[in-house]
């Protein structure tokens, strides 16, 4: 089958080239490792669908143009998705070939290397296998040798004296030319590339903590002789770790080096690294495969840096006021503190059903009543929702409990706080933003204070030049609701409630208006269960959320700290669960008797770490923000592929 | 001043309250003051003095709860009724009573600030006396405590029926506002002189009579607010553990490290070997584990070129309550490139030693009455050696044996039978029926290191007071961590004891994809071949007519192979070295606590 294939192949000119990387996942079809190619995002069942079906119609070329009625090569519709992909693949092989075909005419072109004589030649990218199958296998039948030979091919320590940044930062500014050879400093990192020139120096890109530097490895540098020196260097290939002893200075050409006296490697790279030039950018492989994304595209991992630095801030502008950061249960016997579906799970020893928390509400607040005034925790939520370009599983919020400090108090915090983060991230209140990813245009947020603030209601009633009923509770306004939405096709699915009736029509007219930084204030108590009836407003509640381009980032209210109020309005959303919408609140029993004991007058405030976080690294995907996003099963995805 | 450590209970503050119709005089201010530092929160234990029916129009005493919340929501109508909202939306403080403590250190006894600057403080009211046109309120805020000193004339004047509201609508257990000037009373208490006194959140259930002592200590925990307004130490437990949590984070970025966040909810758990938490995803439709470490992840980070992460943050694993296990428990683990197990044990003494600093301002820290010495370097010793200190039993000497007759292509088995029986022998000699207990773990450890670890945990670990490294477990119990570099069959790894417990556990970690396949493959192979073993033996009991319990069916779970973080580390990891620490223990440690439930807010619960 496999030697068919390839006859086929050979046969078909242009063809070759288009399918030349799905042919070398096929020669590798038996083997386990080829899953883990770079570029592959296919399971090895699907590539031999795939080439199987390949071989019926040789003919087959993909158009310019995909359009609905277009057939692949055995006659069946093709998807949009599919064609893309097929483009995709295309446009790759082709830049590959052309690439080589470049490279091939620049070998003839230039002299042959002299031979040598004493022993073999140093080797580079060069004349790398390019077989991802047989590149692996060689490597590790590189390790087993080692091994079998007594030698440790993964040592257990080399001693860094320096980061890379660091080196930079110490040896920058040296002349081109100058060497400091009476130094002495060791480094270690991942080897991008090498260059062999002649049959004594070696050029390496080593890179670390994001930075790169080269090595100039000379044979007259090394302690060893030029054969142990052609073999060490033989031994190490691109993607390898390696540490470098040696010392520093600058090429002729002004690049900063280190020039090694000893060279280790560390710990071999066992699959062939993507290219240079075409790099990694399968989204699916991206994300399965953060380590390769990290190793590759260097942004990504600025992206998890400004995460990191968001976080930070966020603690240090709390604990500089006071407050004392805190762990509360992420699994509860009853999931509180907001509305959403709730993951469960069982606890077998105690044979007990438990939900993982979908917000840390409830048991903050009854730190509060405990006496800790200021209270905060940063940490993972969990919602059963499905999974989409704002939404993962499980995401990270930060929440804070003030005791008397109310909503405007917390509208303040809020705009001193994200301001402030904006200006300390970004180094300025203005931030460009694609909202439609990096090839749409881009917007211009501006964060600087104060921001607009909308009343819920009366910017809806504005918006629509309506008045809608003072008691919001009434069916009158529920109908009133239900033909609004008619009126100006905003869809409600079932249950139509009040309440969320309300949230798709502010969704669908002020959301929209709040690209720049602006509050949403004042919902109506049918919509905030646990938040503290408005103190001039009738019906309404001391709340705001925070929507930046158009996005929910922050949720604040004054607290509701009446418990006998409390339990009526965890009653209504019994009832709302009963009449079918299953996101009402479960009604918490010990949090009601807790309220009892006394809540102090207190402004609790979230904050949604991961949507700010995309905000400040420009992205608009969830699943870049998170390390390790939720994915569908591999199986799933390619057999939807399949199907299609 | 006494030390705030326990509140008073509301059956001795009735008995304390005087009656109200007492002139006021100067002897009358001074049997306040003494009355008030003897009746002030810190002191423990019922008082037998001043013994006086309640002042207060609406009854309270001898009520059950539910009589006194009936009570108390009148009172909370009543003040409506005045037009005062028994739920304030807000109070502006202006200090804290240990900043007003603190500013007015010097103020003379009996001596008024003479600025006469207002101050507005808030806090629950703990204590509460009324002596005629005199009331005295102990309030307490998140920093301290200070006495509202309540003078019908003064406060009237600002706030008409001020007073009366006061005696008859405030109690013990509300929150309140309160402005007023500073004085210094007779005594020495520090007083807000009040010009206004409102209500701020009206409690409707009444603070518990006893706490301390209390026979249901689970009490504690399931009403962890009761508690902290209760226990002044509970309340130190916590802000201690939010210090230790701020100075480990603090002390890995100074050194460089990255604090990120990986999956709690996963497809396959890893990184340990423990029975997972099983939830499911709806619109994925696919089972989920809950992780049981973030090892796993966090390496995939080090393959991606963050040198040095860490994650702090909780795991999960489904196991039974103790002292010291919690179904969700904190940990930070901590992955450095380029370091091995020597530089980890370095960096678990700064850690330790920084933390303990912090909330101790020691190196020697006393816990549960023994005295713990951090000063000194850690005593560095193999498992083998404690075991053959303590047992006499030559582990090195076994497998050295042991890899002879292997050589030699005899049977492995005779070095592993002769210590078995040894090991054997040595237990059921113990003294202690726990230790001979260990039997059974013994006769059916499968491998020379995994007696050698089940004769650790038997008769090593408990003597382990001091700070301890343990070193070079056996590899068959250490599928994560290298093979040490000098010495074969053990593994460069060490876990912390102190007090008998483990605190940390580290490895210059295993960075061989094909041995990390290996050994992944002979721990899930052997993990589910007992486990089919048992289905086999419930399912032939079952077909035989007996009984098998529906529970036992749960206890067992099958683990599966990570073959993506293999493909990880075939990309290559740079030597590594790794370190797990236990928050929670840590905590336990520092704060002088004997539960893990003494440090988690709110510890799960049957």
């Amino acid at each position: 089958m496999r030697h068919a294939l390839q006859l086929w192949i050979t046969g078909l000119g242009l063809i070759v080239k288009r399918f030349a990387l799905h042919e070398s996942h096929f020669s590798a079809a038996a083997v386990r490792p080829a899953c883990t190619a770079w570029q592959s995002a296919l399971s090895h069942s699907e590539c031999w669908r795939r080439h199987i079906s390949r071989m019926v119609t040789t003919e087959y070329v993909l158009p310019e143009q995909w359009s609905e009625d277009l057939k692949d090569e055995n006659g069946e519709p093709m998807s949009k998705s599919e064609f893309k992909r097929r483009q995709k693949a295309q446009r790759v092989a082709a830049e590959k070939a052309e690439k080589e075909a470049a490279k091939a005419a620049a070998a003839a072109a230039a002299p042959p290397k002299p031979a040598k004589e004493d022993g073999p030649a140093l080797e580079d990218d060069s004349n790398e296998i390019t077989d991802p199958t047989a590149y692996f296998e060689n490597r590790v039948r590189y390790i087993n040798a080692k091994k079998a030979k007594g030698v440790n091919p993964y040592p257990h320590k080399f001693h860094v004296s320096m980061s890379l940044p660091d080196y930079i930062a110490k040896y920058g500014s040296l002349e081109p030319g100058q060497q400091e050879t009476e130094t002495t400093v060791s480094v270690a990192g991942r080897i991008f590339s090498k260059r062999a020139s002649g049959s004594k120096l070696l050029f390496y890109d080593l890179k670390a903590d994001g930075v790169k530097i080269q090595i100039m490895a000379d044979a007259r540098n090394s302690e060893l002789s030029l054969e142990a020196f052609t073999a060490v260097h033989n031994e190490c290939k691109r993607g390898d770790i390696v540490g470098v002893e040696g010392f520093p200075g600058k090429s002729k050409k002004g690049e900063l080096s280190i020039f090694p006296r000893k060279f280790m490697l560390l710990s071999p790279c066992l699959h062939m690294p993507p290219s240079a030039h075409f790099g990694l950018k399968d989204q699916e492989t991206r994300y399965r495969q953060r380590y390769l994304d990290l190793i590759v595209n260097s942004d990504v991992r600025n992206i998890f840096h400004t995460r990191s630095r968001i976080i930070q801030f966020v603690r240090r502008f709390l604990d500089t006021r006071g407050f004392l950061e805190v762990e509360t249960p992420m699994m509860n016997m009853i999931p509180g503190g907001a509305a959403a579906r709730p993951f469960i799970t069982h606890h077998n020893d105690l044979d007990m059903k438990l939900y993982m928390r979908i917000a840390p509400e409830l048991f903050l607040k009854m730190l509060v009543i405990g006496g800790l005034e200021r209270v905060y925790e940063i940490g993972r939520q969990f919602r059963n929702e499905g999974i989409d370009l704002t939404h993962n599983p499980e995401f990270t919020t930060c929440e804070f409990y003030q005791a008397y400090a109310d909503y405007k108090d917390l509208l303040d915090m809020t705009e001193t706080m994200i301001s402030q983060m904006v200006l300390e991230i970004k180094g300025s209140y203005k931030i460009q933003y694609h909202p439609e990813g990096p090839e749409k245009p881009a917007i211009e947020i501006d964060f600087t204070p104060p921001w607009r603030r909308i009343s819920m209601v009366s910017g809806l009633e504005e918006c629509l030049d309506i008045k809608l009923p003072t008691d919001l509770e009434s069916e009158e306004a529920r109908q009133l609701l239900v033909e609004l939405c008619i009126k100006h096709n905003v869809n409600c699915p079932p249950p139509q409630t009040t309440a969320r009736l309300l949230d798709k029509l502010v969704g669908e007219f002020l959301e929209e208006q709040c690209v720049n930084p602006t509050f949403i204030c004042d919902h109506p108590q049918l919509m905030s269960p646990l938040a503290k009836w408005h103190r001039e407003l009738p019906g309404m509640t001391e709340r705001f959320e925070l929507f930046v381009n158009k996005r929910e980032v922050c949720n604040a209210y004054t607290e509701l700290n009446d418990p006998i109020k409390q339990r009526e309005l965890f009653q209504d959303q019994a009832k709302a669960k009963s009449a079918g919408d299953d996101e009402a609140m479960f009604i918490d029993e010990n949090f009601c008797t807790a309220l009892e004991y006394g809540l102090p007058p207190t402004g609790g405030w979230g904050l949604g770490v991961d949507r700010m976080t995309m905000l400040l690294t420009d992205t608009c995907n969830i699943k870049e923000v998170l390390l390790f996003p939720a994915m569908k099963p591999e199986e799933a995805v390619s057999k939807k592929e399949g199907d299609s | 001043m006494l030390s705030s450590k326990n509140l008073l209970d509301p059956s001795q503050r009735l008995r304390r309250m005087r009656p109200e119709h007492r002139s006021v005089s100067t002897r009358a201010i001074k049997t306040a003051d003494k009355a008030d530092v003897q009746a002030g929160p810190g002191v423990d234990g019922p008082k037998k003095q001043g013994a006086k029916k309640s002042d207060n129009k609406i009854a309270q005493s001898a009520s059950s709860p539910e009589e006194i919340r009936d009570i108390r929501l009148k009172k909370a109508e009543s003040l409506r009724a005045q037009g005062q909202e028994p739920y304030a939306y807000g109070f502006d403080r202006t200090h804290f009573t240990k900043n007003l403590q603190d500013l007015y250190v010097s103020l003379a006894n009996g001596a008024e600030d003479e600025t006469g600057a207002v101050v507005a403080v808030a806090g629950r009211v703990v204590a509460k006396r009324v002596m005629g046109k005199l009331a005295f309120l102990s309030l307490r805020d998140d920093k301290g405590q200070i006495q509202l000193y309540v003078d019908r004339n003064r406060l009237d004047e600002a706030q008409p029926e001020g007073f009366n509201t006061v005696k008859g609508l405030v109690d013990v257990g509300d929150v309140v506002g309160c402005s007023g000037t500073i004085k210094r009373t007779e005594k020495g208490e520090l007083s807000v002189v009040a010009t206004e006194l409102k209500v701020l959140t009206k409690s409707l259930l009444p603070l518990p009579d006893k706490w301390h002592g209390l026979s249901d200590v689970e009490k504690r925990y399931r009403q962890r607010y009761l508690d902290l307004i209760m226990t002044a130490e509970v309340r130190d437990t916590f802000r201690a553990r939010s210090r230790i949590v701020s100075t480990l984070r603090r002390q890995l970025e100074d050194r460089g490290f990255i604090e990120v966040e990986t999956p709690v909810l996963e497809s396959i758990a890893g990184g340990a070997d423990a029975r997972p938490f099983r939830t499911f995803h709806n619109s994925l439709g696919r089972d989920l584990t809950l992780r049981i470490a973030t090892e796993l992840h966090l390496k995939r980070l080090v393959v991606g070129g963050f040198e040095r992460v860490f994650e702090l943050g909780r795991v999960f694993r489904n196991e039974g309550l103790s002292s010291r296990h919690n179904p969700e428990f904190t940990s930070v683990e901590i992955y450095q490139a380029y370091a091995d197990y020597n530089d980890m044990m370095s960096l678990t003494e700064d850690l330790i030693r920084a933390c303990a600093q912090e909330v101790r301002g020691s190196q020697q820290v006393s816990y549960q009455g023994v005295s713990i010495d951090f000063s000194q370097p850690f005593r560095r010793v193999t498992m083998a050696e404690l075991v053959r200190e303590s047992t006499g039993i030559d582990f090195e000497a076994a497998m050295a044996s042991a890899r002879r007759t292997a050589d030699s292509g005899a049977g492995a088995s005779a070095a592993l039978e002769e210590t078995r029986a040894a090991a054997e022998a040595v237990l059921m000699a113990h003294p202690d029926k726990d230790v001979r207990k260990c039997t059974a773990k013994v006769r059916s450890a499968p491998s020379l290191g995994h007696l050698l670890n089940e004769m650790f945990e038997a008769v090593g670990e408990a003597g382990l007071v001091q700070p301890t490294f343990v070193l070079e477990h056996p590899v068959e119990i250490s599928p994560l961590a290298k093979l040490h570099r000098s010495k074969p069959g053990v593994t460069e790894r060490f876990e912390l004891f102190i007090y008998g417990r483990e605190h940390a556990n580290a490895f210059s970690e295993l960075t061989d994809p094909v041995d990390q396949r290996a050994r992944f493959e002979e721990q899930v192979a052997r993990h589910n071949s007992v486990f089919q073993e048992k289905q086999k033996a419930k399912l032939e009991a079952k077909a035989a007519g007996q009984d098998v319990p529906s529970q036992d069916e749960e206890d067992e779970y099958e683990v599966a192979l990570d073959t993506d973080f293999i493909t990880a580390l075939e990309y290559g990891m740079p030597p590594t070295g790794g370190l797990g620490i236990g928050v929670d223990r840590l905590v336990m440690l520092l704060t002088d606590s004997p539960s893990i439930r003494d440090v988690i807010a709110f510890p799960t619960m049957n």
